[in-house]
């Protein structure tokens, strides 16, 4: 057997915890926040571990369900309708990179509103407005909702 | 690059642009701080000695050390400031040192001594000033980073809030025409000129530090664009004025000493008003009660401001940068602090990269603000 990533994790988390902490003197304030950060760092990182590739699955989806929308509803001239199929191109491609794509079709979408703002009949602007507005109140929700273990989210506690 | 901006933005924007490929930066150690201030005392003050150098923690900008000069049997203790090469906030020493020393009896301030702004004696540009007593919160209210949803609760509100409000009515009408500030521009070309400046300088930060694209975010930036709003009357600004950036005396609640003065500047009241409610900077009772700072809710921080000031605060203009400081943040956090951590330009990556983490939070703000529609 080969000690699992979790394990790994966990047993830096107690050498840090257990053995370096303890022994920084108390004038290492520096050192003692970075030390405490790191830890807390890991043991985020060892409770998301299992569920990051899910969660960048889902946060492509929500890019590519963004991106038909737009599509769908979005029409201007040469400008916009250059942006359109850049975001076509890049929704439409086979997910093989997950990070990747998701940041190709965010770029996409930022060359669309600037497009939009140039050329977009009229309407495109409150139209794409909307949609982006849709999707990112649920999008975000779900990225505080990821972020919450690092501890600033008080609204989100407070909810 | 957007050129229309004050020329010490220009001159910041160009300092990180060029100083994306410089090589990794590493904390000062002890020794090496007493060394450099040793060696910078001989040409300052010879005779005097650097003892006690120890490092302040807290903070997510700027290296800190407290330090004792002695001299004639005189012990006196200092803050020295130093930039790390690149930080969340890439700012001027020479610019918040001339503000400081304006403010000398307009508000509580530490009083600056010296400056080294083009780090000739030290390895970054690096500010000294005379130590002030009080904490940035309560030696109850939990380890936070950064003063984010500092809770003061409400013995300790009740005596903060109205210093927190004058203070920032004195700084908004510290008259910067009659006692000019050197370095400082003023953004009179136009009525939406002060807006402006704050825009472009932002969005050229995002842009060098390759903020990581959302579609919120872009939503934001077209908007902040297109909707500047004028300008009626230009102000000095504070521009990071809230809970965790002034010093108080635990015991009495009183304001010893306002603090990080890095992004102010002549603009728009409005611009800091916006900053102070910002939601993430405030705190929430368990029956909904949102406070600013923890100190005021959002109506009745704005009456306070209009009875104290004298000003009318029109609601269009504040929502507008309503908008602008979440964005702003955004870029802070989502682009200039995750930079600084990618190069290795920092002496606390991993405080920057967990400060990330913020970054839904400031993208929700928008989300809200953006779906208000119209605000009159």
């Amino acid at each position: 057997m080969t000690p699992t990533v979790d394990e790994r994790l966990a047993s830096i988390v107690r050498a840090l915890t257990e053995v370096i902490l303890p022994h920084l003197p108390p004038e290492a304030s520096l050192a003692q926040e970075q030390v405490q950060l790191a830890i807390g760092h890991l043991q985020i990182l060892r409770a998301q571990l299992d569920d990051v590739p899910a969660f960048e699955r889902e946060e492509l989806a929500d890019a590519v369900a963004i991106a038909k929308s737009l599509i769908a509803e979005i029409d201007g001239g040469t400008q916009t309708r250059a942006a359109l199929t850049a975001l076509a191109s890049a929704a439409s491609a086979d997910g093989s990179d997950v990070r990747v794509q998701t940041g190709i079709i965010n770029r996409a979408v930022d060359a669309l509103v600037k497009a939009v703002a140039a050329d977009g009949v009229e309407g495109a602007m409150a139209s794409l407005s909307r949609i982006i507005l849709a999707h990112e109140q649920a999008r975000v929700m779900k990225d505080r909702q990821w972020f919450l273990p690092f501890g600033f989210d008080t609204i989100m506690d407070a909810a | 690059m957007l050129k229309d901006m004050e020329a010490v933005n220009r001159k910041i924007l160009e300092r990180r642009k060029a100083g994306r490929a410089l090589p990794p930066y590493r904390a000062a150690l002890i020794p090496e701080v007493t060394e450099i201030l040793a060696n910078y005392f001989k040409v300052q003050r010879p005779g005097a000695t650097v003892s006690g150098v120890r490092r302040v923690g807290g903070g997510a900008s700027k290296e800190q050390f407290f330090f004792t000069l002695s001299e004639h049997g005189q012990d006196e203790p200092f803050l020295l400031r130093m930039d790390p090469r690149s930080a969340i906030t890439e700012t001027d020493r020479e610019r918040e040192f001339v503000l400081i020393q304006a403010m000398q009896g307009i508000v509580p301030v530490p009083e600056p001594v010296w400056v080294d702004n083009d780090a000739q004696y030290f390895p970054q540009p690096a500010a000294i000033m005379r130590v002030v007593n009080g904490v940035t919160k309560p030696s109850d209210s939990g380890v936070k980073v950064s003063g984010l949803g500092t809770w003061l609760g409400p013995d300790l509100r009740a005596k903060l809030r109205d210093q927190f409000v004058d203070y920032l009515v004195k700084i908004h009408a510290y008259d910067f025409r009659a006692r000019p500030l050197p370095g400082y521009e003023v953004p009179d070309a136009d009525p939406k000129q002060a807006a402006r400046w704050s825009y472009n300088y932002w969005l050229e930060m995002w842009k060098i530090d390759e903020g990581t694209d959302r579609p919120v975010m872009s939503l934001a930036t077209q908007w902040l664009a297109d909707n500047m709003p004028d300008t009626a009357e230009l102000a000095m600004t504070h521009g990071d004025y809230r809970t965790g950036n002034y010093l108080f005396e635990e015991d009495s609640g009183q304001i010893t000493a306002l603090l990080d003065w890095e992004l102010a500047r002549i603009g728009d009241f409005h611009e800091d008003l916006a900053w102070v409610l910002m939601q993430v900077f405030g705190t929430v009772d368990t029956d909904g009660t949102r406070r600013a700072s923890d100190l005021f809710e959002r109506d009745e921080f704005i009456a306070e401001y209009e009875r104290r000031s004298g000003r009318t605060v029109n609601h269009q203009t504040l929502h507008y940068y309503d908008v602008m400081s979440s964005w702003k943040c955004n870029v802070i956090v989502a682009a200039n602090g995750l930079a600084a951590a990618r190069s290795q330009h920092n002496h606390q990556d991993v405080l920057l990269t967990f400060l990330g983490a913020t970054s839904p939070m400031f993208a929700d703000d928008l989300v809200r603000l953006l779906s208000m529609g119209d605000v009159q």
